[in-house]
């Protein structure tokens, strides 16, 4: 059973959608270019790539920063469109690419959840049944009617994580965020997404941590510069990433 | 079907979000106000005591309870013009909303259109206030505001999808938007009567169903008639056709939203 294919996907980047086009940089250009036409820019961030992911599996993603692993991780969950190519999703994805969305710094703690809950996806019905449950597992029953804002970052994000991971869905994808808070929510947090793996969640998982890597993934995918460069084994996938 | 349909399935499913959505905007902008709610209240009544200073005493315009008339305008119209502008930075202003959720993005300008409503039903009270004040009589004709309020809702969502649009790709599009706006603050009779202009421009100036939606407003208020039937079927049906081809040309654009933000 195969839960995610990503068949051929490239992402192309035209150059006015990178830079912001204003009356001012338009005349610079005019001055240092004359009348000569603009050179077409365009940037590959993804090029042909394809894989699959089984249900159930674990893939791990590497790649320095800027190989296009941001971009991948939104063309599979569907909030940027690939310029060629397509992905198949079997199942209810849950894209995990930023902590906290929608949190906002004088709402209190209380209220952020609910808002944040039914940002990623939850009904109105299952997020004021996890509510509490989601309070304890942040630790913060003391000040969750307190504003967001009198919180330390690790308090914040321990909520924004707490919020995040009370989220059912049958493929969940989760962008370098295990390593939220300090050790002791750290541990508790690699906890749950073990959770998730024992049932049997399908999972793309990036992270920079190679503990994290070898500890959940059961396959591997190097990206380098928008190109897959190898697809299998963990510690090779690894190894390829620290090499370059 | 599904041309139509999509449009409001949208309203249903997100109701509450965009319902809890539009009370945090209001939340935002009052906390840690001593006041808090209560601006949206005195907000306009300050506006008022001002106007009513200014066009009955200063200019002494002697028009039959002048600042009713001017008020009953510009509480809806402010909804509109408030709504179209916020709108515009709507989608710039909810990157992470946009780039890390699969949620439509339909749902921030909805919000802003919203939260500005809620605005102005808070307003409601002072502007009954002043109507006791002028000795306006309070009439059954209310029965339609319910329904103008719908009519505006759907029209300002309509209208205010473009510039939300636009300002992605272009962001000159909100200080553009603000200079329209109040343009075209002077096209809607708000601060005028209709009557007091020659009979060439108030026909121009009915092409604009704004200024039929202000006229049902300045009817159930105002002159206290009820609104003629056959408007309010107009506008319901204007109204709809707006918001579903704003829909419509927001849901085309919007999958390269993220591309740009």
């Amino acid at each position: 059973m195969i839960d995610i294919e990503v068949l051929g996907v490239s992402k192309i980047f035209k150059r006015s959608q990178t830079h912001y086009f204003s009356i001012k940089s338009a005349f610079v250009e005019f001055v240092k270019r004359g009348f000569r036409p603009m050179p077409k820019h365009t940037i590959k961030a993804l090029n042909n790539i394809s894989f699959e992911v089984k249900r159930g599996m674990t893939l791990g993603i590497v790649g320095k920063n800027g190989a296009g692993k941001s971009t991948l991780l939104r063309i599979i969950s569907g909030i940027m469109k690939p310029s060629s190519g397509n992905v198949i999703i079997k199942g209810k994805l849950y894209p995990l690419l930023e902590l906290g969305a929608g949190f906002h710094p004088e709402l209190t703690g209380r209220e952020n959840t609910i808002i944040s809950g039914l940002i990623m996806g939850m009904s109105k019905k299952e997020i004021l049944k996890k509510i509490d449950s989601i309070i304890e597992f942040a630790e913060l029953k003391d000040v969750i009617d307190e504003p967001v804002r009198t919180y330390s970052s690790g308090m914040y994000s321990r909520l924004a994580f707490s919020v995040a991971f009370s989220v059912d869905a049958d493929i969940i994808i989760l962008d370098e965020i295990l390593s939220t808070g300090d050790i002791s929510f750290q541990k508790k947090s690699k906890q749950k997404a073990l959770e998730y793996k024992k049932n049997n969640k399908t999972i793309i998982f990036v992270s920079h941590s190679k503990e994290d890597m070898i500890h959940f993934c059961d396959e591997a995918i190097y990206l380098e510069k928008g190109s897959l460069r190898y697809k299998g084994d963990v510690a090779k996938a690894l190894e390829l990433y620290e090499k370059a | 079907m599904k041309f139509i349909t999509a449009p409001f399935e949208l309203l249903i499913k997100y109701h509450y979000l965009i319902y809890i959505l539009a009370q945090k905007e209001l939340k935002i902008r009052y906390r840690g106000s001593f006041f808090g709610f209560l601006w949206s209240m005195l907000n306009p009544l300050l506006n008022l005591i001002i106007y009513t200073f200014l066009f009955v005493i200063i200019f002494k315009n002697t028009a039959k309870a002048y600042p009713v008339y001017f008020f009953c305008g510009i509480l809806p119209w402010n909804w509109f013009a408030s709504s179209i502008m916020e709108s515009s930075m709507a989608i710039v202003g909810a990157v992470s909303f946009v780039k890390s959720s699969t949620l439509p993005s339909e749902i921030n300008v909805i919000t802003k259109v919203l939260a500005n409503g809620f605005n102005y039903i808070l307003s409601l009270p002072v502007l009954f206030l002043f109507l006791i004040f002028f000795h306006i009589p309070i009439g059954i004709n209310l029965i339609y505001l319910p329904i103008i309020i719908l009519i505006e809702f759907f029209i300002t969502c309509g209208i205010a999808f473009f510039p939300a649009c636009w300002n992605v790709f272009f962001r000159d599009t909100q200080y553009i938007v603000q200079n329209i706006m109040q343009l075209a603050f002077f096209v809607v009779p708000v601060m005028y009567f209709d009557t007091q202009l020659p009979l060439k421009l108030r026909k121009l100036i009915y092409l604009n169903p704004l200024a039929y939606l202000i006229k049902c407003y300045h009817d159930i208020f105002y002159d206290n008639i009820p609104p003629r039937p056959e408007l309010i079927i107009a506008l319901l049906i204007i109204s709809i056709v707006i918001y579903v081809l704003g829909f419509w040309y927001f849901n085309s654009k919007k999958e390269v939203f993220a591309d740009y933000l």
